[in-house]
Parts: C-alpha cells; sequence; structure tokens
C-alpha cells in the first residue's frame, strides 16, 4: 500500500480487480459534497468490511471505503469498531448505490446526517 | 384492636376513583371516627373506553384493586367507593390554511439544493444542453441539463461551446452534480442542480441563475431592485416581481426565468366566517383574520353559548367535522344516537401556525411556510354515566360505590393536600383536550372553567409546523429534551451538556436532532436544526398552555384579576412536562402568584388529586356524618 494518509482524504481501498466503475461513482459522491478522496490497490484477503476499516485507520481524516471485486462496498469510520461499518452496499449495487457510498463517506468527514431527512 | 384489617388504624376504609381521559387513578383512605384521613396507598392505570362510559369499570376496577393490594387490605373491606363527575366536556381540533403559493409558467426554482456549484450571478437565455451547438457565436446561454446526462459529458459540451463562442454564463441540473460538473469545466459557472421536473423550464426565455458562496445567501434574485435590474424592469414589473424576491430569501441558490406572464403568487385564501353566540351577542369574525381577531372576538361573546361556521366554508367544513367526531364519540351502542344539535360549542381557542407545504407550479420540489389557523374546541355534554359505572364497579367490587364530587371540586380539595398551600387557591388542570381551572376561595366556594385546547394541541402544532407527519414523534419532540447527535460516540444535548456514550450510536441517528427518549436517542425526521426543533416545541407549549392559563384563571379570578389569585397549583398530564409548569410560573409571577406543580399528599406529584379530593370530601361532608352516626 503507497500514499495513504498523506493528505486529508476519505482513502478508498480497492481488491484487485474491483469494477472501475464503482471506483469512479464512488470517489464522484464524495467530490460532490466536496471531500477529497484517494484510491489505493489492497492486498487481497478480509471482506469488504475489514478492507474499509483499514482504510479508515489510515485515514487522516477518519474515514474509508472499501470496494471488492464483485462491487460490494462499505464505508466506516476508525472509531467504529470493526464490524460495525456506517453503511454498506451488497455485491449488487447499483451505479446510484456507489455514488450514495461516497456521498456517506464525505458526509460522516463533514458531520451531516448520512441520509436525507424528510424536506423541512 | 378488633378492627376489621389486619393491619394499620381502625376506621372506615373508602377509595377514591379519578376516571380521566387517559389514566385511572385510585386512592385508598381510612377515615377515623372523627372524621381525620389516613392515606393509605395509591395506584395508577391506564382508562378502559372512553371516558364517562360503562367500559370505564374495568380500568376503575383494576386501579382500586392495585391500591388495595399494595396496601394489604381486601375488597371485603371497603366501605364505599367514590368516583368522580367527569366533567362533560370534550375537545376537537382542526386546522387550515389560509395562505397559498403559486409559481405560474415555472418562473422561479428556488429551492436549496444541498450542494450547488460554483459561484456568482449568470443571466442569459434558456437552452437544452442537445441543442448548445446550435447556438450563434456570441449569444450568452443559461444550459438546462434533463436526466441521464453524465457530468463528464455536461462539462464536456459546456466547454465546447465555450470554443465556438457561445457563452454559457449557467447551467440547470436535473441530478445532483452540480459540483462535479463545475470541478471540470475551464471557466466555472453558477450551477443549481437538483431540479426534479427540469423538463419544465420554459426554454428560450431570459432566465437568471445566482449561486452564493458557501455560509451566504443570494443577494441579487432576492432583491425586487436588483431583479429589476437583471430583467430591466419597470416600476410597475417590478412591483410585480417582488414576491419572487421575497420567496427567495434565505435561499443559497436560485434561478428566476422571465416569462411573458409568468409570475409568483402570494395568495389569501377565504376560508369564510366564524359565528359566535353568547352574552346575547351574535358576532362574526373571518378566520383568514388570524388568532388574534378570533380570540379578541371570541372575548367579547364569553360566556359563549355556541359556535358555528359559515356553511359551505372552510370554516364551516371545520366545525361541524368537530361536532360530529364528538358526536360519534359521544353515541353509544344500543342507545339513540346524539342529536348534532344537541352538541354546543362552548369554547374555541385559535391559534396562529404554519404549515410547510409544496409550492403549487414549482420544479423542484419548492416548500413555502403557508400560514394557517388552529382551532380547538370544547363542547359540553348533557350526557354523563357515571352513576352506571358506580353500580358496575359495586357490583364487580362486592361494596359500595357512588358518585363522591364534581371533577373541578374535587382536583382543588385534591390540591390542598400539596405542602405549603392554602386557601385561596386555584388549580389548572393541563389535560389533553381541555384546560381546565378552579378556585376555592377562603369562604370554601368553589368555581370550574374548561377552556379549549391543551396537550394534544401542541402535539399537533409540532407536527404540522414541523412537517413530520406522524403524531408519535410529535409526541416525543413533545416530552423529551433535544440533543444533537455529534460523533458516533457523543451527543450534545440542548443546554450544551456533552454526554459520552461506550457502544456506538447507530449510522442512522448520525449528525441528527434527536430526542432523548427512555429507550435511547431517536432521530426526528427533519432538516431543520436543534435550535429551530426546540423554538417550535417551546412555541407551541406557550402558544397553548400559557395562554390557556391566563384565560382559564381570569375566568375563575374575582372580578377577573390575577392579583386576587395566591396560590396557583399545577395538575395533570401535562404538568409533569419538563417546561410547562416553569413557563406557566414565568407568566404568573408578575401577577404575585405563588405557581408551581402539585405534589398531592406530599407524594404523588401532580397525580391523583382528583382521587384524594373525592376522600377529603367524603370524610368533610355533613350528609356523612349523620349516615355513619346510624350504620
Amino acid at each position: 500500500m503507497t500514499g495513504s494518509g498523506e493528505r486529508p482524504a476519505v482513502l478508498v481501498y480497492r481488491h484487485r480487480g474491483a469494477p472501475s466503475r464503482a471506483l469512479h461513482e464512488i470517489c464522484a459522491g464524495a467530490e460532490e459534497e466536496g471531500v477529497p478522496t484517494e484510491v489505493v490497490d489492497a492486498p487481497d484477503g478480509g471482506d469488504v468490511i475489514a478492507l474499509a476499516h483499514a482504510a479508515a485507520l489510515a485515514s487522516r481524516l477518519d474515514v474509508g471505503i472499501g470496494v471488492d471485486v464483485s462491487g460490494a462496498a462499505a464505508v466506516h469510520h476508525g472509531k467504529l469498531p470493526e464490524r460495525n461499518p456506517a453503511a454498506t452496499a451488497g455485491p449488487d449495487a447499483s451505479p446510484a448505490d456507489w455514488r450514495r457510498a461516497g456521498r456517506i463517506g464525505a458526509r460522516v468527514v463533514k458531520g451531516l446526517p448520512l441520509t436525507e431527512g424528510p424536506r423541512p | 384492636m378488633g378492627g376489621p384489617g389486619p393491619a394499620g388504624p381502625p376506621g372506615r376504609l373508602v377509595v377514591g376513583v379519578d376516571i380521566g381521559n387517559s389514566t385511572t387513578e385510585a386512592c385508598l383512605a381510612s377515615i377515623g371516627p372523627d372524621g381525620s384521613v389516613s392515606y393509605l396507598g395509591t395506584d395508577l392505570t391506564r382508562t378502559t373506553g372512553v371516558k364517562g362510559t360503562p367500559d370505564n369499570t374495568a380500568g376503575a376496577l383494576t386501579a382500586i384493586r392495585g391500591t388495595l393490594a399494595r396496601s394489604g387490605r381486601r375488597a371485603g373491606e371497603v366501605r364505599t367507593v367514590l368516583l368522580n363527575e367527569a366533567t362533560p366536556v370534550i375537545s376537537g381540533l382542526a386546522m387550515e390554511t389560509i395562505t397559498e403559493t403559486i409559481i405560474t409558467e415555472s418562473t422561479m426554482i428556488g429551492h436549496n439544493p444541498t450542494t450547488p456549484g460554483g459561484e456568482g450571478l449568470g443571466v442569459g437565455t434558456t437552452r437544452s444542453i442537445d441543442e448548445l451547438g446550435e447556438q450563434s457565436p456570441g449569444e450568452r446561454v443559461v444550459c438546462v441539463v434533463p436526466h441521464g446526462w453524465d457530468f463528464d459529458d455536461v462539462a464536456a459540451a459546456v466547454d465546447a461551446a465555450g470554443r465556438s463562442g457561445v457563452e454559457v454564463v449557467a447551467a440547470i441540473l436535473a441530478g445532483d452534480d452540480a459540483v462535479l460538473v463545475t470541478n471540470r469545466l475551464v471557466r466555472p459557472i453558477p450551477v443549481v442542480d437538483e431540479v426534479a421536473a427540469v423538463e419544465k423550464v420554459p426554454l428560450g426565455m431570459l432566465a437568471a441563475v445566482e449561486v452564493a458562496a458557501p455560509g451566504r445567501t443570494i443577494r441579487t434574485l432576492s432583491n425586487s431592485y436588483g431583479l429589476a435590474t437583471v430583467f430591466g424592469l419597470d416600476p410597475a414589473q417590478t412591483r410585480q416581481v417582488s414576491p419572487v424576491a421575497r420567496a427567495l430569501t434565505g435561499n443559497r441558490s436560485a434561478v428566476v426565468v422571465r416569462t411573458p406572464t409568468g409570475d409568483v403568487t402570494d395568495r389569501r385564501i377565504p376560508v369564510g366566517e366564524l359565528v359566535l353566540r353568547g352574552a346575547g351577542k351574535t358576532l362574526r369574525v373571518d378566520v383568514d383574520a388570524g388568532a388574534e381577531a378570533i380570540m379578541d372576538v371570541v372575548g367579547r361573546a364569553q360566556p359563549l353559548d355556541d359556535a358555528h361556521g359559515e356553511p359551505g366554508t372552510h370554516v364551516g367544513g371545520m366545525l361541524a367535522q368537530v361536532r360530529d367526531t364528538m358526536a360519534d364519540v359521544m353515541d353509544l351502542p344500543g342507545q339513540p344516537a346524539v342529536p348534532v344539535s344537541e352538541i354546543a360549542i362552548r369554547d374555541v381557542l385559535a391559534v396562529d401556525t404554519f404549515v410547510p407545504s409544496e409550492v403549487r407550479g414549482g420544479l423542484a420540489g419548492e416548500v413555502a411556510l403557508e400560514n394557517a389557523v388552529a382551532l380547538a374546541a370544547m363542547v359540553r355534554t348533557s350526557r354523563s354515566r357515571m352513576q352506571l359505572v358506580a353500580d358496575l364497579v359495586s357490583e364487580g367490587l362486592g361494596a359500595a360505590a357512588e358518585i363522591g364530587g364534581v371533577e373541578g371540586e374535587m382536583a382543588v380539595g385534591g390540591a390542598l393536600t400539596t405542602p405549603g398551600v392554602d386557601r385561596p387557591v386555584a388549580v389548572l388542570d393541563l389535560g389533553g383536550g381541555s384546560t381546565d381551572a378552579a378556585l376555592l376561595t377562603r369562604e370554601g366556594e368553589c368555581t370550574a372553567v374548561h377552556v379549549a385546547g391543551a396537550g394534544e394541541l401542541v402535539t399537533k402544532l409540532i407536527d404540522s409546523e414541523l412537517a413530520l407527519g406522524d403524531r408519535e414523534v410529535a409526541e416525543s419532540v413533545k416530552w423529551f429534551p433535544l440533543a444533537k447527535v455529534e460523533s458516533f460516540f457523543h451527543i450534545r444535548h440542548e443546554d450544551g451538556t456533552v454526554q459520552f456514550f461506550d457502544d456506538p450510536l447507530p449510522p442512522h441517528a448520525y449528525a441528527r436532532v434527536v430526542v432523548l427518549t427512555p429507550d435511547g436517542p431517536a432521530p426526528v425526521g427533519t432538516r431543520h436544526g436543534l435550535d429551530h426543533v426546540r423554538r417550535v416545541r417551546r412555541e407551541a407549549k406557550r402558544r397553548v398552555f400559557v395562554v390557556n392559563a391566563l384565560r382559564a384563571l381570569r375566568q375563575v379570578a374575582p372580578g377577573g384579576n390575577l392579583r386576587a389569585l395566591e396560590f396557583v397549583v399545577l395538575l395533570g398530564g401535562s404538568a409533569l412536562d419538563f417546561e410547562i409548569p416553569d413557563m406557566i410560573a414565568d407568566a404568573l409571577a408578575p401577577h404575585g402568584i405563588v405557581c408551581g406543580t402539585g405534589n398531592v399528599l406530599g407524594t404523588e406529584g401532580p397525580r391523583n388529586a382528583v382521587a384524594a379530593g373525592l376522600v377529603r370530601a367524603y370524610a368533610a361532608g355533613p350528609a356523612r356524618a349523620v349516615q355513619d352516626a346510624t350504620t
């Protein structure tokens, strides 16, 4: 792993072969919220939640996202217990789900509600 | 000693039972030969059935048996059970919106997307992104992007247009892509996104798009003269667009499209007249005149005999609905239906409120705060079937049962068992449907009044003003203090105190405003901040309970003079609220009144006043002495 934690960013750990569309959407979701991301190649092994947790621990913003080869994703905060991610998207995740995962990661950083409430 | 019971002093055992709208309370006491009262225990259970109906029997028996069991007594020892004569008062609520905002010809997009892009003001002609290539060089264009466009492609198309001399000055997007598009442009422009009905934006029209810097609000489109400058309007036209400017105040981004007859109107909805009959007069008031005008007229028609709404108008429908609901509540199976004409509305409380509602003609789900009037109406009926309940209780328990007194008087008697209270004393019973006041003078005279509006109305105001759409959530906002979840492990209470948790808070509560229920923090489904939710909650309580406390006490105070009252004791479910008693005490303090939450028998808090009062009245009753002498 290289480049992790050098500048404040949400770290996105991807397994080898993770769909590039997933990475594209996740990074777009965070960018729309104005939070930088950094994609890092992670070694194989471990599920997507463990991956996200490792990313969160390495991130200077305490927030990480993991993506595996199936496109499943998890969003994590470094202070949360490893098995309690902030959000997950299954292997059947759509581009909208990936975009949402990126947005949730950014919103954890910004201290905003993770899902939109009803309009005021 | 030869007493009937295994424990306690010899004496006659009596049980006072108060059947309320939501709870049934019982108070067990032993009356000594000299009329002295020893209170032995109390119990509380949920009222079964509608107050004043035979269904109440089950709950009454549960409470009686509960207090007997707690005191180690048997039903066979009970001399008599004393029931309250229920105040024949029930109440209903209605709310009517009196303003409406309508956008015609899709002239305005005034929503607040969470993440607009770029900043500044762009003025140009609206064109679809598909036809950017067809524009002539030198034209200034506001680019409209429908659903399905990728942000990379949008940025590329805008840059390409720029290279061919078409100046794209702003963009309106359907999706949530504004920042992504702006970040990819060679020359950033203001972009408003999340415009759901973007296909309705009129094309080929002059439009202005404004996005303010983060933390700021728009300055030009929310200013009537800014609009006049942008669109070159004359004074008459400026007057016409001023509602647009007003509607956009406080937004971070906005779009205004200049169409031939497009408009934003702020219409008052005629809702009809309220007709109040009382004090030998018949008075009329327009409901859209607002709560203050209505309450002024209600005050002049005191005591109110009845209230009607003008037939065929909103208010007519509103009061008819209240009346019908009450007829339904009073109807009992196997009994002739209660004639609606028998139901007289004896008090009305009007409260100004606002209802966030979606703007008609809006393109992005814009919400406007519309003015509304909430009405609580109170009905008196001649029907009470408490004697039947007493008979059924007697049968079920195997002991005598009778009506021991009228609610208001009994409540004052019970309140007098609060340490530090003396005559003249007034009680305020803060209930669910009505706020009741009773006064006991130094000479022992008692007067009682009931005014419309109490806890239910507070819940309804909170529900509609925060657009919660969920009565249970509104109820919890009313009952519990607020906090903001600041991290997965800590919350900040509304007074600023920080509290940490060992286990992480659930993600759906993260960064949200929560109510601190006994089961833990529960998120409130609103985008408003904690301060706003708190203000809505306190204002709802003030407009109902503080207003009604003053209204009810003025009606029982000698000469309507609050200074003539000395002690005011707060009773009822809402006296357990964490802030209502303080708000009322603050409002009464300038009148030199001692006001606080009751502590019946020195132990029961604001509960059990009527039940304790029934026992007290029984012990003091002259009729009782005669009867007891003969037994």
